[in-house]
Order: structure tokens, then sequence, then C-alpha cells
């Protein structure tokens, strides 16, 4: 559906974005991570027209944007990072502008602004001056914005900055909702959310890809070795000393007192092998009793961590 | 277009500006009126309009000041520049937002010479060839500042250049009576030309060659003008180049009741080309 190929971004010297490639599948949803100033906002300006690549091609369902710019406009529909809302319109005045602007020729505009007000719940604030909504509302309707025309493609960055928790779920939820009939590009920092909301994930930074892969698979690739994290009620001499005697304990570390007569420690397992249940008969043959044990899968944070400064893993 | 058009408009009473630019106008307007026919009894209209023009300078870069720096700042460009809408429709659109403004005052205007026509007979043709020629005069100028406007994110920035520019207008009127005629003045300042187009061909290429080539052609083409077509070509060479660029020299035909067809083509086609800058730079800023 979205094909980016070879696109590179200067501003002057700087080098923004630096050889991208990769391809968006119809109705995937695609996080798009990254540091700050990695170069995700420049990429979506790009793909969706705003500023033009210095080299490289964009096709969006086949259509080049140097070549048939309005073909790729009509067909995406951009919520960038600051939602472009004029602010001395009501949401409803505000949406009929863009409805025009889309030139989306409805005879039923009415019935779809209200199934888009429906869907980002904003039909209470509809006739409400922008200015005054708060800065989630202001977000929604920048979501609505983009829904305007119910374009088959959807670039969002950064949807849910400057919501509050509950905000946030119910965003993510429509964005899943949305993925069963869009094709959806999604930018974040925030990992947990991509990982609940995206199918696949492109890592970038400084311009580069670093990391391409399902959340699943890009965690099981990074994780060279199991980890726990336990908390024994033992003294922390003999606790340590019975993990260190387990077979396939590589390491133990102690990490201190956090809870009255125990003590927390971390451990590190061979790789491939489970040390649960050897650590758990060990303990319990010692008479140690574990009130806490915990893995350390690598989460999404991690490998962003990871690939972001160390730049180690290879792109897939 | 039509869609940034009516936003457009409509951002102009919903916020202060418009008001602020059809106020002024009609008060200074007004003020005029009353000296130039109600007080001493005179029927010339057209003078009222001629010597209002000045209030350009005023208004102009109100009206125009916000036009590209509102979008900028809120970044409803994004919206815009990412819609299957052309840049030329939304350049156009916030064109023709401002004219509009422009023309509805000068609508409000039309009073005055109606309140004059109670008193006696009025020259009617004479004042609706003035009215042309005031409203093509202040599109050229609604024009610049669009173009200016467009080269900054401020809106204070956008208003002072815009005032400035006008300013030069106005001054290049005044310059223009004592600047000198002779022929080797003008030959020199037709070299400065030449060279000036070969560094701007040069900036916008980056090859030298080009730009040293543009300013040798126009460097023989100055020679042979001199020596083969006529001898008194350069002769007051300067005034006649300032008095070309001057809009005001071309409104003062519509004032005393003359409707030609040259000033109005000039003043439409220096419209057009200001609106056409404003779309290439808006088009170049998205390249680099």
């Amino acid at each position: 559906m979205i094909e980016i190929k070879n696109v590179t971004k200067r501003f002057g010297q700087h080098l923004a974005v630096d050889n991208l490639n990769f391809t968006v599948n119809e109705g995937e949803i695609l996080g798009f991570l990254g540091p700050n100033g990695a170069g995700k906002s420049t990429t979506m300006n790009i793909i969706t027209g705003y500023i033009s690549a210095t080299e490289g091609t964009v096709t969006v369902d086949g259509y080049d944007i140097l070549d048939n710019p309005e073909e790729v406009k009509k067909r995406i529909g951009y919520m960038p990072e600051f939602p472009p809302l004029y602010l001395d319109m009501t949401v409803r005045e505000y949406l009929n502008f863009v409805f025009e602007i889309k030139k989306v020729d409805l005879k039923n505009r009415k019935q779809e602004m209200d199934r888009i007000l429906e869907l980002v719940r904003i039909t209470d604030v509809r006739d409400r001056l922008i200015k005054n909504l708060s800065k989630g509302y202001k977000q929604r309707v920048g979501l609505a914005q983009a829904l305007v025309g119910n374009p088959p493609v959807l670039i969002l960055d950064e949807p849910t900055v400057g919501l509050d928790p509950k905000q946030i779920i119910e965003i993510r939820n429509l964005i899943k909702q949305l993925g069963r009939k869009h094709t959806i590009i999604l930018s974040s920092h925030i990992l947990p959310e991509v990982s609940a909301v995206c199918q696949r994930v492109v890592i970038i930074n400084k311009g580069r890809i670093v990391a391409s892969d399902t959340p699943e698979n890009l965690s099981k690739r990074l994780g060279e070795s199991s980890k726990l994290t336990l908390r024994i009620a033992a003294p922390e001499r003999q606790a340590v000393k019975v993990l260190r005697d387990v077979a396939g304990i590589k390491y133990v570390e102690a990490q201190g007192v956090r809870e009255p007569d125990t003590i927390d420690v971390w451990i590190e397992a061979e790789k491939d092998i489970d040390v649960r249940r050897p650590v758990f008969n060990a303990l319990s043959r010692a008479g140690y009793p574990i009130l806490q044990m915990k893995s350390m899968d690598l989460t999404l944070e991690d490998i962003f961590l990871q690939v972001t400064t160390q730049e180690k893993v290879e792109v897939s | 277009m039509l869609a940034v058009f009516k936003r457009e408009l409509r951002a102009y009473f919903t916020s202060s500006t418009g008001f602020i630019f059809m106020g002024f106008f009609l008060l200074l307007s007004g003020f005029f009126f009353a000296m130039t026919n109600l007080f001493p009894a005179s029927p010339d209209y057209n003078a009222v309009l001629g010597s209002i023009t000045f209030i350009f300078l005023i208004v102009v870069p109100i009206l125009t000041m916000r036009l590209m720096p509102d979008d900028k700042r809120q970044r409803t460009d994004q919206l815009l520049f990412t819609s299957p809408t052309s840049l030329t429709g939304i350049v156009l659109g916030k064109y023709f937002a401002a004219v509009s403004v422009f023309v509805l005052t000068l609508l409000i205007t039309c009073i005055y010479p109606i309140i004059l026509s109670f008193f006696g007979n009025l020259a009617t043709w004479e004042i609706v060839g003035g009215y042309i020629g005031f409203l093509l005069l202040g599109s050229a100028f609604i024009s610049i500042g669009l173009f200016i406007s467009t080269l900054t994110e401020n809106q204070v920035i956008a208003a002072v250049i815009t005032f400035s520019a006008l300013l030069f207008m106005w001054i290049l009127d005044w310059v223009t009576q004592g600047l000198p005629t002779d022929k080797t003045s003008g030959i020199i300042f037709a070299g400065i030309i030449a060279l000036a187009l070969g560094a701007f061909v040069y900036f916008n290429t980056r090859n030298i060659y080009v730009g040293v080539a543009t300013t040798l052609v126009g460097a023989i083409i100055i020679v042979l003008t001199y020596f083969l077509a006529d001898k008194y070509f350069f002769d007051g060479f300067i005034v006649r180049v300032f008095e070309w660029f001057s809009l005001l020299k071309r409104y003062e035909e519509f004032q005393i009741g003359i409707l030609s067809l040259s000033p109005i083509v000039y003043y439409i086609t220096f419209s057009a080309a200001f609106v056409f800058l404003t779309i290439r730079v808006l088009e170049k800023r998205r390249w680099s």
C-alpha cells in the first residue's frame, strides 16, 4: 500500500533522513519508533507530501507523490504532531472546512460528520470554539480531521501525546478498531503503545532504520539470556550461596534489602535454559521461601534503548 | 480554492483585522470626503479617491500581514498543503479573500458619491472609472503584501516590511524627479541591471558560467542598442525604468477620468506576477 524507496532528506548540511526503505501492507498497523530528532516526523511529512524528499520515491496505492500528488493526498488522512486546528472556528465549522478542502463530495455529509464525531467522541463539543477546548479534545479533533473522507491510509504522528491515561486507552482502542479498515502508520515514543497496537515496528535512529520486525520477534531476537529477579526470605549470604549452586545459572547478584528480613536477588541464566523450577526446588530444600519471582523479558523499551544507543541489530 | 477563500474571509471578521481595516479606511476616506467635497461644496469626487491612495500604506499591511504567518503559526499549513487542494488554489483563495474585504469597504464608500448626487449632477462614468482604477491599484498593493507575508513567519515583521515596500513605491515617484537623465549614467545603470541579473541567475543555478554568460549577453545587448538601434535610447533611461515600476503614476489617468486598457492590463499583470511569485516561494520552501 505504501512504499518508501531510498528516501533521503537533507536540510542544508543536516541529514535528517538517510536512505530509508520500507513498505506498509494493506490493513497493517505499522509502528514508527525513534528517539526525538530521529526523523519520524520528517518521514511522515514526506509521505504526506508536506515537504519533498531530496532523493527517493514514495508511492501510495501505486501513485507517486511527485507525479500524482492529488491522488496520493486524497488517499491519506494525516494527523501531524501538532493538530492543525483553526482556533477561531467551532469543531463543526472546522470539519466542514476540512470536508471542502479535501474535496470530499458527499450527499450525506451530515451523517458522515456525525459518524466521525461519534467515533472520536467529540459530539458533545461540536459547537464549541476549538480554542476553548482542552488539549485532549483538541487532539481528538485533530484525529477527526484525519478521518474526514474515510481515506484508506492514516498517518498518525504521536496521536496520544498530552492525553490522560483514560483517553490514551480510548484512542489506542480506536486506532486498533480503525486498523481493520485502514492502513496505518503510527509514530510514537511511548513504547508500550506500539507493542499494544502495532503488528510491525520500524525503529529509526538518526534517519536510519535500525530494526524492523514484529514486537514479539524483536524481543525474542534480542533476549539472549533469561533474567529473573527474586525476593527470598533468607539472609543474603545463604541465599546467594544456594543459588550459585543451581545448575544453569550464570550470574547471581544481591540487590539489597527492600523488605525487612528478605533479600532481593538478580540472576541471569544460560541461554535457552529455564531455571525457575531448579531455583524453586533448591531454595525450598534449603528452607528459604520465595516471596516473589519475576522474569525480566526484554521489553520494547530495552530493545529501543539497545538499538538506538548501540545500533547493533541488523535490519531484517 | 473556494473553501480557503470562505475561511479566510470569515477569519477577517472573527478576528479584529477586518474591522480595523474597514474602520480605518472609512474614517480617513470619510474625512477626506468631507474636506474635499462636502465643506467646499465641490462635486469632484475623483479628487477624494486620488488623495486617499496613501491610506494603502497603512491599511494594506493590516490586511495582508496575517495571511500566511497565521497558518504557519497554527500549523494549519500542514493541513492545507497535505490536502488535495493545489497550492495555486490555496494562494488564490487567500488573495481573493483579502481583495474581497477591500472591495466590501469600497462598496461602502459608494455612499459618498450617492450623497453628492442629491446636490447636483455628477460625472458618473468618471467616478466609475476612478473606482475601477482604485480597486486595481489596491489589488496590486495587496498582492505585494501577500508575497511579503510568505517570506516571514512573524506577522509584525510582515506588516513592517510590507509598509516599507509600499513606502518605497511612493518614494519612487519623488526619487524619479531627482535622477540623472544623461547618456552615461543611463548606460551605467543598464550595466548594473545586467550585472544584477547575472548575479540572480548565479545564485539560483550555482553555476558561475551561466551567471557570467547572462551578464555578457546583457552587456552585448546594451552595446548593440547604443551603436546600432537608437543612440538616444539611454537618455533618461533611469527615469523611464523607475517610472515603469510606478504603480501610482498609472493611477493618474483614472483620476482624471480616462479609462484606457494599458494601465488596467499593467495592474492585473502586476498582481498576477506577485501571486505567481508567492506560489513559487511556497513551492520552493517544500523542496529545501
